[in-house]
């Protein structure tokens, strides 16, 4: 019986021991409960009571904001690389797309074939003001060797000077039309098809019409239109049957006019210099030497202005492809009306594109989490460790 | 009836302050004991009680009634920051305690009393700082066993055990310094 009255007086006493808070103290903390324990400020005791800190700013609790921020902050950075990848991706797209266009089968076909004539495209290197030959009559600027200009944009001059020449490009353009049409259109289109060059001033350089069912019955033209009407002449073209496919392409060739015209000019000064050696000539063998050079040199400027003048054609008229078919509309031209199946193709485009940026955010984000998580398991293991360690 | 209205807590905030509300009123001087207990300073004593209901109260929408009683995990988290604060103040737990104030039980009671607490506060600070733990969550706080196993993360028999060596140990040194 001695032990246990022992006992009961030991948790007696233990129980007097218990500390116990101060009424102020519990009159707080009873108010603060009641306020739903508003957050305390882990600010300096300097900084709160500095009269000229405002409430709010005290308010403010950069630790706390911090926190609460984190979130926002890095949803707005994962919607950043989504927007950004988006971008990206659309833009590869679309470049992409481009240059499916500009270089489809039929179309590269036909331009390899114009091409073929004459193909002094050397690589040259930019000269600026050496093409006063090349230039047409009348043109004086030290630039005008392009005889057609359109298209504007920044030129990279020597010494890394970039400077927007809007007018003195030479831009050689092309142009592919499918037009659908039922079988027994297809002379009248085919008729139309010439009217309409005809009235752009244009050129049909091929064609060939065929006749037959749907699927056979078709016609294709090769054309040259003046760049300057090409816009005109294309939506004169357009307007004759539904439109299944259009495809434009432009290429710069300022680069290889400018070059000819520099080898143009310094051939005419060789020419020059060989009359004057050929003037002063004083024998019989050094004339006839003199004339065989100054032959051999005409002559290579005779090509050099055939190159020329090609250069110019090619930028003064446009190339033009016109196909006439009948039958269902080809899947891959991607003419004809908006259905589901361009629905379906394009919703499917959409989520391939969706599912890129989403392997990009998570190809960024994935070992940021990663580590991000590895710390805080490290942090906490910390922590827990050291919370032992306090108690012995 | 305390986990009861907790769970509450989760389907209407309002039944959840209530509810809240009426674990503080229950724990209020029972968490500031136990955290006074571990820290030996009145004034960080405060701090950390009211930083642990804060701490509470706003992971209140968070506690599992399925995990333990509502008691059970006040107390861990009031733990948590009684010992983040002596981790930062590079306190360890044997600190010298305060002067045990003989004022505040022996001046109505009698001379023997007050010779006999003082001899159990003598022996409560020979104890290790675990087993001074439990005699703290046991006897200051007033947890159930289940409770205190929660709170330390060991099994209720363990805790049982534990708490008997310790009753035990206090017991000889009690007698030891008489």
């Amino acid at each position: 019986m001695e032990p246990r009255r022992d006992e009961d007086q030991l948790v007696a006493d233990l129980r007097a021991l218990r500390p116990t808070p101060r009424p102020e103290f519990t009159a707080e903390l009873d108010e603060r409960a009641a306020a739903g324990f508003p957050r305390r400020s882990r600010l300096p005791h300097w900084f709160e009571s500095a009269p000229v800190i405002s409430t709010a700013m005290r308010n403010k609790r950069p630790a706390h904001l911090g926190r609460r921020l984190l979130i926002p902050a890095g949803g707005l950075a994962i919607i950043a690389i989504a927007a950004v990848s988006a971008v990206v991706a659309t833009n590869e797209g679309g470049s992409s797309a481009g240059e499916n266009n500009a270089g489809s089968a039929s179309t590269l076909g036909f331009l390899n074939k114009l091409d073929s004539d004459s193909q002094p495209d050397h690589s040259p290197s930019y000269s600026p003001g050496a093409t006063e030959e090349a230039a047409p009559a009348g043109e004086s600027s030290s630039s005008s060797a392009a005889p057609s200009t359109a298209g504007a944009s920044a030129e990279i001059e020597p010494f890394g000077r970039s400077v927007a020449r809007p007018h003195n490009r030479a831009v050689e353009r092309s142009a592919e039309l499918v037009l659908g049409a039922d079988p027994a259109d297809v002379a009248d289109d085919s008729a139309e098809v010439f009217e309409a060059v005809h009235a752009h001033d244009g050129i049909v350089l091929r064609s060939s019409t065929r006749e037959g069912e749907p699927g056979v019955a078709a016609a294709r033209f090769e054309l040259l239109i003046p760049s300057a009407k090409l816009g005109d002449a294309l939506a004169a073209l357009s307007a004759i049957d539904e439109v299944r496919s259009r495809h434009e392409a432009t290429a710069d060739i300022t680069a290889p006019t400018v070059n000819v015209g520099e080898l143009l000019q310094d051939s005419k000064a060789r020419i020059d210099s060989l009359l004057a050696q050929l003037e002063a000539a004083e024998t019989e063998s050094e004339r006839e030497a003199v004339e065989a050079e100054l032959r051999q040199e005409r002559r290579h400027r005779a090509r050099l202005r055939s190159q020329l003048q090609h250069l110019q054609r090619r930028a003064d008229l446009s190339r033009v492809l016109v196909r006439i078919e009948t039958g269902a509309a080809d899947e891959s031209s991607g003419g004809g009306a908006w259905g589901i199946d361009d629905a379906l193709r394009d919703a499917g485009k959409v989520l391939a594109v969706a599912a890129a940026v989403t392997v990009v955010a998570l190809a960024i984000l994935g070992p940021i989490a990663l580590i991000a998580l590895l710390a805080w398991l490290a942090h906490r293991a910390w922590v827990r460790r050291e919370r032992r360690r306090v108690l012995g | 009836m305390e986990q009861m209205l907790v769970a509450e807590a989760k389907d209407a905030p309002r039944a959840g302050d209530l509810a809240f509300d009426r674990l503080y009123r229950s724990s209020r001087d029972d968490v500031y004991a136990y955290v006074a207990s571990l820290l030996r300073d009145a004034p960080a004593a405060e701090e950390v009680t009211a930083a642990a209901f804060e701490r509470a109260y706003r992971k209140r929408n968070r506690f599992d009634p399925e995990r333990g009683e509502p008691r059970a995990w006040l107390f861990g988290i009031a733990r948590n920051a009684a010992l983040d604060e002596l981790r930062r103040r590079g306190r360890q737990a044997e600190l010298t305690a305060e002067p045990a104030d003989l004022h505040s039980f022996g001046a109505e009671e009698g001379a023997e009393h007050s010779e006999r607490r003082l001899a159990v506060s003598a022996a409560l600070e020979r104890l290790e700082p675990r087993e001074r733990e439990l005699i703290a969550l046991k006897f200051f706080a007033g947890l159930e066993n289940r409770e205190l196993a929660r709170v330390l993360g060991i099994s209720e028999s363990n805790a049982g055990t534990k708490l008997h060596r310790a009753m035990t140990k206090l017991r000889e040194a009690c007698d030891g310094a008489a």
